[in-house]
C-alpha cells in the first residue's frame, strides 16, 4: 500500500463505485451474452461443426423474416397507440391542481403495482367471446353474434398498450413538466392559435421525453412474452415465442441462439434510430 | 503451537472450503434428488411416493427438485460425469432425447420386484412407466348435451367457432395431430392428412392455445367448448367447479407413457432403484389413482376404481384396449419438420 497523493481526481471515484455492478455484468450479462455467439455460430445442434449456417436458414428463410417484421411491426403499433393515449394524459398532468395529479400519477402507477400476468388474465376476461366488451356490445344490440378479439393482432396491440403504458407516460410527465409554462402564453401573445403553439412548442420541446418513452415501450413490447402468447395465442408467432419453440420444445439450442442474436441486433437498430432521433432533438430542448 | 496470522487463515479458508464444497469430505453425502415435474405432480409425489419411499428405506434423505423435461436434460447435460439429479421424470419426447443423449441408466431389471407386474407397454428397459397421461376430448356440458365420441366430431358444423387445439409445442398438441393423421390414413410417418384435416378445422376453430394450461382458462371463459385434453388437467379444472366433462373417443384415447430413469453416473445408484421401485409399487400407484390425485397406473395388480374405471378403464384388459399408445420414436424424426410447417399453415 502506497501512501495516498495529496490531491486526487475526485472523477476517479465513479468508476470504482460502479466496479461491482460492472462485474456483476461481466459475469450474468456479457458472458452468457459471448457464449450465446458462440453457440449461434455452430451448424449442428451439438455445436461441433463451425459455420455461418444458423444465420443464413434465417436470413434467407422468407418465414423466419416475416415473424421478425410481425415482432417489429407489432412493437411500432403498440408504441404508437401508447404515445398517442399517454401523451394527453402527461399533458393533462401538468396543467391539474395537486390532488388530480396525485389520482392521475396512480392511474399511471396502478398497473405496475401488479403483475404482468394478472393484467393479462384480465385482458383475456374483457377481450373474451363472454367477456365485457361482447357482452356490451350485444346486449345493445350492436352485434349479434360476438366479435373475435381474443387471439387476434388487435388484441395483442390493446392489451399490450395497456400493460406497457406506464413505460410511456413517465417519461412524458418528466419532459413535460420541465418546459416553462411561460412559454405557452408566450406563443399565444405572439398570435400562435393553441394547435400551432402545441406543435411548434410543447412537442418538441417535449421530444426527449418522448424518445425516452418510446424507446421503452417498444424494446417491452416487442419482448413481452406472457402477453403476447397469452392474448395472440398458439397460432400468431413472435420472437419471443420463435426462441422458446426452439430453443426448449425442439433443443434446437444454435439456431435459438442465432434468433436471439438476429433479434437484439433488429432491436438494436431500432433503438439506435430513436437515440440518433434523440440526439437530435437535443437541438430544440436546448434551445 | 504458535497462531500466527498465516495459519490461522489456512485453517479459516480449509473449513470455509470444506462448508462451500461439502463434496471434498464427504463424496457421497448428497440426498437423493428427484426431479419430478412443477405442479400437481410434484404435490402428489410429495404426499404420496416420498413418504412411501422413505418408509421403506429407513428415512433416507431425498430432496424433490420440480422442473421441466428439458430442464433436466439440460442440468444433467452441463455435468455429467456427476449429476445434480439422481431420477429424472420424462414426457415421451424428451424421454428419447435423454437416452440418445446417454443421460439414461439401463434399469435393472432382474433386481426389479415390480417390473414384471407393469403392462407391457410400460415396460421399458431404459426407465419404465410409473404412470400413464391419458389425452381424450374435453367438452363443456352446458354447452354440448350430447357428449361428442370421436376426435370427428370436432369437424361437425354445429361446433362452428367452439373448438380449441394447441400448438404442437406440447407433446399433448403433437400426439393429438398424430391421432389425426391416424384416423385420416396417415401415421407417424405421415401427418400430412392430419394438415389437411386441421385446414378443413378452421371454421370450427376458436383458439389455437400457446401450451395445454392456455385451453383451461379458455374453457373458464367461455371462448371454446370443445377441444382434446389431458384426463388430470380436467380433472383439477373439475373439483375447482369449472363445467368440463371428459370423454375418451371410440378411437381410443392417446396415452403417453411418463417414465422415470436412473441418471447416468447418479452417486445415489442404489437409492434412486428404490424410489423407482416404489413408484412401480402397487400400493403407491392405488393411492394415486384415488382422488384427489387420480393418476393412470401402470402396474396391472393395481385393481382400477373411481372415476378412472368410471372414464377410463376397468381392467387393464379393457385399458390396453381403449388406449392408443404412439411411436415417439418416429414422431421424434420429424418433430421440428411439423412444428415448422404448423408454425407456417396454421393461421386463424
Amino acid at each position: 500500500m502506497g501512501t495516498a497523493p495529496a490531491s486526487r481526481d475526485v472523477t476517479s471515484y465513479g468508476m470504482g463505485l460502479a466496479a461491482p455492478l460492472a462485474l456483476f455484468f461481466l459475469v450474468f450479462f456479457v458472458a452468457p451474452l459471448l457464449q450465446l455467439l458462440w453457440l449461434s455460430l455452430h451448424n449442428d445442434t451439438a455445436a461441433l461443426h463451425w459455420g455461418l449456417g444458423q444465420y443464413l436458414h434465417f436470413l434467407t428463410d422468407p418465414f423466419s423474416l416475416s415473424v421478425l417484421g410481425s415482432t417489429l411491426l407489432l412493437g411500432a403499433e403498440v408504441t404508437a397507440v401508447c404515445l398517442v393515449l399517454g401523451f394527453p394524459i402527461a399533458w393533462l398532468y401538468q396543467r391539474v391542481g395537486p390532488r388530480l395529479q396525485t389520482i392521475i400519477i396512480l392511474i399511471v402507477l396502478l398497473p405496475l403495482l401488479t403483475s404482468v400476468v394478472v393484467r393479462t388474465f384480465a385482458w383475456i376476461v374483457i377481450l373474451g367471446r363472454q367477456g365485457i366488451i361482447n357482452a356490451t356490445l350485444q346486449s345493445l344490440g350492436i352485434i349479434d353474434t360476438p366479435l373475435k378479439l381474443l387471439y387476434t393482432q388487435f388484441g395483442v396491440v390493446i392489451a399490450l398498450a395497456q400493460v406497457q403504458m406506464p413505460l410511456m407516460t413517465l417519461p412524458l410527465i418528466t419532459a413535460l413538466g420541465r418546459i416553462d409554462p411561460n412559454l405557452d402564453d408566450a406563443s399565444c401573445s405572439l398570435g400562435a392559435g393553441s394547435w400551432r403553439t402545441f406543435f411548434r412548442i410543447v412537442l418538441p420541446l417535449s421530444l426527449p421525453g418522448v424518445i425516452a418513452g418510446c424507446t421503452l415501450t417498444y424494446a417491452a413490447a416487442i419482448t413481452a412474452f406472457i402477453t403476447q402468447s397469452l392474448i395472440g395465442g398458439g397460432q400468431m408467432l413472435f420472437m419471443p415465442m420463435y426462441l422458446y419453440q426452439q430453443a426448449s420444445t425442439l433443443q434446437n439450442w444454435p439456431f435459438a441462439s442465432a434468433i436471439s442474436i438476429i433479434f437484439l441486433l433488429a432491436v438494436l437498430a431500432v433503438v439506435s434510430v430513436f437515440t440518433t432521433l434523440g440526439r437530435m432533438s437535443r437541438g430544440y430542448g436546448g434551445a | 503451537m504458535i497462531l500466527n496470522r498465516r495459519s490461522l487463515m489456512t485453517t479459516a479458508l480449509t473449513l470455509g472450503a470444506m462448508k462451500a464444497f461439502p463434496g471434498l469430505s464427504y463424496a457421497q453425502a448428497r440426498p437423493l434428488v428427484f426431479a419430478t415435474f412443477t405442479g400437481s405432480w410434484e404435490e402428489a409425489h410429495k404426499a404420496v411416493l416420498v413418504p412411501a419411499f422413505r418408509k421403506a428405506n429407513a428415512d433416507a434423505a431425498i430432496v424433490l427438485d420440480p422442473m421441466l423435461s428439458v430442464d433436466q436434460i439440460a442440468k444433467i447435460n452441463a455435468a455429467k460425469a456427476n449429476p445434480p439429479i439422481d431420477v429424472m421424470l420424462h414426457d415421451p419426447g424428451p424421454a428419447l432425447v435423454a437416452i440418445g443423449q446417454d443421460l439414461a441408466e439401463p434399469y435393472p431389471v432382474e433386481k426389479s420386484a415390480y417390473y414384471k407386474d407393469l403392462i407391457s407397454e410400460a415396460q421399458e428397459p431404459m426407465g419404465p412407466a410409473p404412470f400413464f397421461q391419458v389425452v381424450g376430448l374435453t367438452y363443456n356440458p352446458e354447452a354440448i348435451k350430447t357428449p361428442p365420441t370421436s376426435w370427428a366430431d370436432l369437424w361437425k358444423p354445429e361446433f362452428k367457432g367452439r373448438v380449441g387445439i394447441t400448438n404442437l409445442n406440447s407433446t399433448l398438441g403433437t400426439g393429438w395431430l398424430v391421432e389425426i393423421a391416424k384416423m385420416r390414413g396417415g401415421s407417424e410417418a405421415n401427418v400430412d392428412p392430419a394438415f389437411k384435416a386441421i385446414e378443413e378445422l378452421k371454421p370450427n376453430l376458436a383458439a389455437v392455445a400457446a401450451n395445454p394450461g392456455a385451453l383451461a382458462t379458455l374453457f373458464q371463459q367461455g371462448q371454446i367448448d370443445i377441444s382434446p385434453g389431458n384426463f388430470n388437467a380436467i380433472q383439477i379444472l373439475k373439483a375447482r367447479g369449472v363445467p368440463v366433462e371428459f370423454v375418451a373417443p371410440k378411437e381410443g384415447a392417446i396415452a403417453f407413457k411418463t417414465t422415470i430413469h436412473i441418471v447416468k453416473n447418479s452417486p445415489n445408484r442404489e437409492l434412486a432403484f428404490k424410489l423407482i421401485e416404489a413408484s412401480l409399487s402397487p400400493e403407491v400407484q392405488t393411492t394415486l389413482m384415488n382422488p384427489p390425485y387420480l393418476i393412470v397406473p401402470t402396474n396391472s395388480k393395481v385393481a382400477m376404481g373411481g372415476e378412472i374405471a368410471r372414464v377410463l378403464a376397468k381392467d387393464t384388459t379393457e385399458l390396453k384396449q381403449k388406449f392408443v399408445f404412439q411411436d415417439w420414436k418416429k414422431i421424434n424424426e420429424q418433430r421440428s419438420a411439423w412444428i415448422e410447417r404448423f408454425n407456417r399453415e396454421i393461421k386463424i
